[in-house]
């Protein structure tokens, strides 16, 4: 007869206790990353999560992942907040030059790979789109080894700020070509032309709306971190379930909230956001699912050529408009070479645009990823490295960091 | 000893440093741009200097010698627009006040000088939380026994200076209930205090070349006295003031100081006395926590005052000086706010009423700072 009290064998564990798992696992990888090997420890992480993913191991499956698009989506969208909330337009407003040159580092940066993928023979339509995500830094990178190696300083600032500014650029141009992909595919003139307008106009305003909302309820709740950190993620959460519901676009809407929240505060309700340790919980989980979600299949003999290309061009745009305007924005000498360097992660969300095109038109979204997704690969592992390499050179880290 | 020897200046010529914070814009903590922003403003032309500060926290404002301080405002309002506008460019801002409100002391960075880096291994975590903000005011002495007399005599105003510059009642992100609690983060340095009672120069000489043998100094710089003669500038240098929030404020603060100079260089009214160091440290203490209305003991008259009285009877024995000196408006200004009890740290207490965060605070004053001008 069968003993009812013990477990079924195998047993049946549940996905929240492998998510547990998971979490441990990514720490300790990232970790040792650090101790053994010098490396970030967002590069353990992910490649913790590439080992466990449905690709390896296959101990994370593709439902998991699925099941777990919402946890990833609300790391990115706390970070995305943040980015948002340090853009200080007072900023831009008393260093012209400084606008000049985040344009100009998204401008060359797109020029350079929509350059380089038309002479590689890409339809004019795919390079422009795979030029526009490759355009934008990795917010969740960059805030990351910020954040660990508790940098501070002119360079740094810049960084945050460029990657806010091409995380934008990213997004809005990529939405303006949204018309140019329905036409190809025959869709009515109505929906090229009120997708996009739907998708920018619609997060905007969410963003918007969210900030109004959050100001009033901050300054309601007063002045204590505590409660202002509960409403902030609060909020996050909702605005993420919103934009999902709504088919807006969840880091434009973000990341004017958090513009928004940062420049239309005039009452100075809200209080400067300070994740702390919470945050690096919410990194853990959001790096090994991206580790996770890497598509090592993506590479191909026949790609490596454009796919070398498009990192070396995509880091000469920036270094370039860098090295032309960064001394009259301010940068001291020698800064402009290390940011661009810092500037080198791609953003994981390129796999989010890349899944959205997907959705749309399957067809055309496989010949995008040959090339965007190798590259993400690439960059998911040397981006942090990078970053971390610039900001200890130039002297922005903190020695315990 | 060669550092030592006296080198004669104008009496009552004046100049001043200002020591300041660097705050950066997102979260109103200490940023740590010193070098970004002092690279900056050496491509420009300005009177005085800009120096380096032992962390990245801050910057130093060193004015131009002058006679008068009415001069000297204008000078500091100059240099004040140049600092603001090409730390607006850095996304850097910049305030007066002693202390940081809030900062947290082991985030501080050193700037990699030698001297500073001395300091630092000689004084461990002291170095760190020294990151407090004074502003220094100097003032010419002909001769190293004239110094001497001026110490001593500027000694029985310790109280009024703190009384009068009073900036930082916020420290490590806590209300001390003190009006200066910056004095506190000084006295902990071993050469902290005063200058022994020494009748001249030649007697201070044998004090410091006893010092000096002992191995305890090696320069005059070693010690972090209130108010000590630095002989390399021909001056004596009152050290007791916090950095105030507008610059306005610290021409008035000089101007009373070169008043007082003054007086007791034309009238010798009193003699150095020994009572004056015996009732010092309360008289200090009594100021740093309750600005102008705490008590202080008289030290010629042996009997107890409010300080912000005293302040107003010195202010008038020295208006016919200042008048010579042409700062006559600035001490009237000076007088007017100690009869109204306004210090810069109630305004700062005011702010955090207003708005109810320390960031709001350190917003606000950097506001005022920058701003430069207005009473």
């Amino acid at each position: 007869m069968m003993r009812e009290f013990l477990p079924q064998l195998p047993p049946v564990i549940s996905h929240a206790a492998l998510f547990g798992a998971l979490v441990v696992l990514g720490l300790l990888v990232g970790e040792a990353a650090r101790r053994y090997a010098a490396l970030p420890r967002i590069t353990g992480y992910v490649v913790a999560g590439a080992l466990l993913g449905p690709q390896a191991l296959g101990l994370l499956t593709d439902n998991m992942l699925f099941d777990l698009r919402l946890l990833i989506d609300l790391s990115v969208g706390l970070i995305v907040f943040e980015l948002g909330f340090r853009l200080d337009f007072k900023w831009l407003r008393a260093n012209r030059w400084l606008l000049v040159t985040a344009i100009a580092e998204s401008l060359f940066c797109f020029w350079a790979i929509f350059g380089a993928l038309l002479f590689f023979g890409f339809r004019p339509l795919l390079a422009a789109m795979a030029a526009a995500i490759g355009t934008a830094t990795s917010p969740a990178v960059v805030m990351l080894v910020v954040h660990e190696l508790r940098a501070q300083g002119q360079i740094t600032e810049r960084l945050l700020l460029f990657t806010a500014v091409n995380t934008v650029f990213a997004y809005v141009l990529l939405t303006l070509l949204l018309p140019f992909l329905h036409l190809e595919h025959e869709a009515g003139w109505e929906q090229a032309l009120l997708h996009p307008l739907y998708l920018l106009w619609g997060s905007m305003v969410a963003g918007y709306l969210a900030c109004m909302l959050m100001l009033r309820l901050a300054a309601w709740l007063g002045k204590s971190e505590e409660r202002q950190f509960i409403l902030l993620v609060g909020m996050v959460v909702v605005v993420v379930g919103a934009a999902h519901a709504l088919k807006l676009s969840v880091s434009l809407t973000l990341i004017t909230f958090g513009m928004l929240a940062r420049n239309l505060d005039r009452g100075y309700a809200v209080l400067p956001v300070h994740f702390g340790h919470g945050s690096q919980l919410f990194f853990v989980i959001l790096f090994v699912l991206v580790g996770a979600s890497l598509e090592f299949s993506a590479f191909s003999v026949a790609a490596a050529a454009p796919v070398a290309l498009f990192i070396i061009v995509r880091y000469f745009g920036k270094s370039l408009a860098l090295l032309a305007f960064g001394s009259p924005s301010g940068i001291r000498p020698g800064g402009a070479g290390l940011l661009s360097v810092a500037l080198v992660p791609l953003s994981g969300s390129a796999v989010v645009m890349v899944r959205d095109t997907t959705t749309l038109y399957p067809e055309f979204g496989r010949e995008l990823a040959a090339v965007v997704l190798s590259a993400v690969v690439i960059l998911e592992l040397l981006g942090p490295i990078a970053t971390q390499f610039a900001l200890r050179r130039a002297g922005e880290a903190h020695p315990d960091g | 000893m060669d550092e030592a020897s006296f080198s004669a200046s104008a009496a009552l010529s004046v100049g001043i440093e200002l020591e300041l914070q660097l705050v950066r814009p997102h979260d109103f903590d200490l940023s740590r741009d010193a070098g970004d922003l002092l690279a900056r403003l050496a491509k420009r032309k300005l009177p005085g200097a800009v120096k380096p500060e032992i962390t990245q926290s801050m910057i130093e404002l060193n004015s131009s010698v002058h006679t008068s301080c009415a001069e000297l405002l204008v000078e500091l309002e100059a240099v004040r627009g140049a600092v603001a506008q090409d730390a607006g460019v850095l996304n850097i801002r910049v305030s007066g006040g002693g202390s940081h409100p809030f900062h947290d002391w082991a985030d501080r960075r050193i700037f990699p000088n030698e001297r500073f880096r001395f300091v630092v291994e000689r004084y461990g975590y002291l170095a760190k939380q020294f990151t407090v903000f004074g502003q220094h005011v100097h003032l010419g002495c002909p001769s190293g026994d004239d110094a001497v007399f001026l110490t001593h005599m500027l000694t029985r105003y310790v109280p009024h200076f703190i009384a009068l510059s009073a900036a930082s009642p916020y420290y490590q992100g806590e209300e001390t209930s003190f009006q200066s609690s910056r004095l506190t983060a000084v006295s902990a340095f071993p050469l902290a205090g005063h200058i022994p009672f020494v009748a001249d120069w030649d007697e201070f000489l044998e004090y410091f070349s006893h010092m000096q043998r002992f191995g305890i100094v090696t320069s005059m710089k070693d010690f972090y006295w209130d108010i000590r003669p630095k002989p390399e500038y021909g001056t004596v240098e009152i050290r007791v003031f916090d950095t105030p929030l507008t610059v306005r404020r610290a021409a008035l603060l000089a101007a009373y100081a070169q008043s007082l100079a003054a007086y007791h260089f034309a009238e010798r009214p009193q003699q150095p006395s020994r009572t004056v160091y015996l009732v010092n440290s309360y008289n200090r203490f009594e100021a740093c926590r309750y600005g102008f209305k705490g008590d202080m003991v008289e030290p010629y008259e042996s009997r107890k005052k409010k300080i912000g009285e005293d302040i107003l009877d010195s202010l008038q024995r020295v208006a016919p000086y200042a008048e010579r000196l042409g700062c006559a408006e600035l001490l009237a200004e000076l007088a007017a706010g100690v009869r109204g009890g306004e210090s810069d740290a109630n305004w700062l207490r005011g702010q955090h009423a207003a708005h109810g965060a320390l960031a709001d605070v350190v917003r606000e004053a950097c506001g005022r700072w920058e701003k430069g001008g207005g009473k």
